[in-house]
């Protein structure tokens, strides 16, 4: 009998409790684009193309009274398998830092925020030191300090210039892992602590259970921010003997000895890393409005 | 974590690897089956990449002969000019042949191999009636270069050129044919070989006298040089010359006569 009193329009939600009123409040700024949400949107990925395929067309026009010369196109499609192995060795070495340098900042981290004075000073200052340092000067140091071959007990450990790059690498995204997990655990309601505390838990145990399952999701994405800008440094270790994908796109040039194709081969490059960094930057975003903390 | 491990003790082995010497480099190749060559990769055409991924070119037929001749596989590393020499003393190649000249200051650092087995010098590219005569032509111009090249220095001192320095040969010439400078001052043999060989060049000349001849040295490490391996590098280097190996090969790949080769025969046989 009762029912016939609602309208028909009004039927009950699919969830149970699932009542517009229950759904969290979204601050209007947390839809408000970011600014690299403004920059790097699907009209950029156009605009690059167009220039891409703008200087391939204007090349063929500047060739056609050379006929005899090979075109831009088909002398990037003949490299590229080449080049896509470098690429493959940049994407390998900058994996290799991040997990490398993700763990040791982790621990970092955690010791930035140790009750003991002496172990957090020191931590803070590894953190300052390797975070204010420029990377190629890290590099460097790494390649031209490290041996290649070091013998420990007539065993011989060959350590090529790649490792040494990803050690390199490594020590800056340490330092950045680093004083991210000192601001996320720091972000973490001290209620928290006491509360584990109140519950028996000894500071390990409070850590381990409580605190740093909660600090996943905040780290998530400056976490691969950082690893997209990572991936973005690696030609670096170009500059220090590694064959990445610069080493062998310069191979490429000097041996076409083009003067035409410095530019479009670059571009190809170019839009090869922003494929590749591109998904990684939008899925970031999309973390951080899904994590967003409305204090 | 093993990479942690390793680099802890990388900075307690630096110190202990120094040390670490072989006896006799020439049965330490010949025991390990291959000996490890440093060529350039971006020479052509002394030592470039083919699209393949391989390094080829004449410094590459060279390896494969001292291979050859030593009974043992190469095994090709690129180099550039500045960790050629590094590569050598670290033990990380065992031997350079990448376009590298031989003089006093870096007799003391590498083993440098006489006979010499190329020699070349600076000359400028430029385009067709840019007025260029002589070297004194480029008193206070812009003149594209390439960086650490030995010849910069003097032509900057002695012709007051403003030289443009450039990481790498793609980039200088992509500098010239904009116009950014008048000219590009680099090794007569790429010029030379470049101008014969290529379209693209057809609007530009070698205008000057090649100056500063500076002979190409093979390296050991330095004291090997009075070794075993230095020796037997001697008398590779001696019957490249002799046999006419070197102008056959450097025909083979495309490069113009070399009249250094020529002498070296003739005085050698």
């Amino acid at each position: 009998m009762r029912a016939s009193f609602y309208p028909k329009t009004r039927s009950t939600p699919p969830v149970k409790g699932a009542l517009p009123v229950l759904l969290p409040y979204r601050s209007p700024q947390a839809t408000q684009l970011s600014l690299h949400e403004k920059l790097f949107n699907g009209w950029t990925v156009l605009a690059l193309m167009l220039g891409f395929a703008w200087i391939m067309v204007q090349q063929v026009w500047a060739q056609s009274g050379a006929a005899q010369q090979a075109s831009v196109p088909d002398i990037l499609l003949k490299w590229t398998p080449v080049l896509l192995k470098g690429f493959g060795f940049n994407v390998l070495i900058s994996i290799l830092s991040m997990a490398i340098g993700t763990v040791l900042g982790v621990g970092l981290g955690i010791l930035q925020v140790s009750p003991v004075t002496a172990t957090r000073r020191t931590a803070w200052l590894i953190t300052q030191f390797f975070r204010n340092s420029p990377w190629l000067v890290l590099l460097f140091y790494c390649i031209l300090l490290i041996p290649f071959e070091i013998s420990v007990f007539g065993l011989d450990i060959p350590f090529p210039g790649w490792v040494k790059a990803v050690i390199g690498l490594s020590l800056p995204v340490m330092a950045y892992m680093s004083e991210y997990m000192r601001g996320a655990i720091l972000s973490i309601p001290s209620g928290q602590w006491e509360s584990a505390d109140s519950l028996g838990f000894t500071r390990g145990q409070t850590m381990r259970e409580v605190i740093l399952p909660q600090t996943v999701k905040r780290l998530a994405p400056s976490w691969m921010n950082l690893y997209a800008v990572l991936t973005m440094a690696t030609p670096l270790v170009s500059i220090v003997g590694v064959s990445d994908v610069m080493t062998l796109t310069r191979s490429a040039l000097a041996a076409e000895s083009r003067v035409d194709l410095l530019i479009p081969m670059y571009l190809y490059i170019l839009s090869w890393f922003f494929i590749y960094c591109y998904p990684i930057s939008r899925l970031t975003v999309r973390l951080e409005r899904k994590f967003a903390v409305k204090l | 974590m093993k990479i942690l491990a390793q680099l802890t003790f990388g900075a307690a082995a630096l110190v202990l690897s120094a040390g670490i010497a072989s006896a006799d480099k020439l049965e330490d190749i010949t025991a390990a089956g291959k000996i490890v060559v440093g060529v350039k990769q971006d020479y052509r055409p002394w030592g470039y990449l083919d699209s393949d991924g391989n390094i080829v070119g004449l410094e590459i037929d060279l390896a494969k002969d001292v291979a050859d001749k030593l009974g043992v596989a190469v095994e090709l590393v690129p180099v550039v000019s500045s960790n050629r020499m590094e590569f050598l003393q670290q033990g990380r190649i065992d031997l350079i042949i990448a376009t590298m000249g031989d003089n006093e200051k870096r007799r003391k650092v590498v083993g440098m191999i006489e006979p010499n087995y190329y020699a070349g010098g600076a000359n400028v590219i430029a385009p067709k009636g840019s007025g260029l005569t002589a070297w004194a032509d480029l008193d206070g111009k812009d003149v594209c270069a390439i960086q650490g090249a030995y010849y910069n220095k003097q032509v900057a001192r002695d012709y007051s050129a403003n030289i443009v320095a450039f990481a790498g040969v793609p980039e200088a010439t992509a500098a010239l044919a904009n116009g950014s400078c008048v000219g590009f001052v680099y090794d007569n043999t790429w010029i030379e070989s470049q101008l014969a060989s290529d379209a693209q060049w057809a609007e530009y000349e070698m205008p000057f006298v090649t100056e500063q001849l500076q002979p190409w040295a093979i390296a050991v490490p330095l004291d090997e040089l009075d070794m075993a391996y230095g020796d037997k590098m001697r008398d590779i280097v001696t019957d490249w010359h002799k046999s006419g190996f070197l102008i056959e090969r450097n025909a083979a790949n495309g490069i113009a006569d070399n009249p250094f080769l020529q002498e070296q025969q003739d005085r050698l046989k």
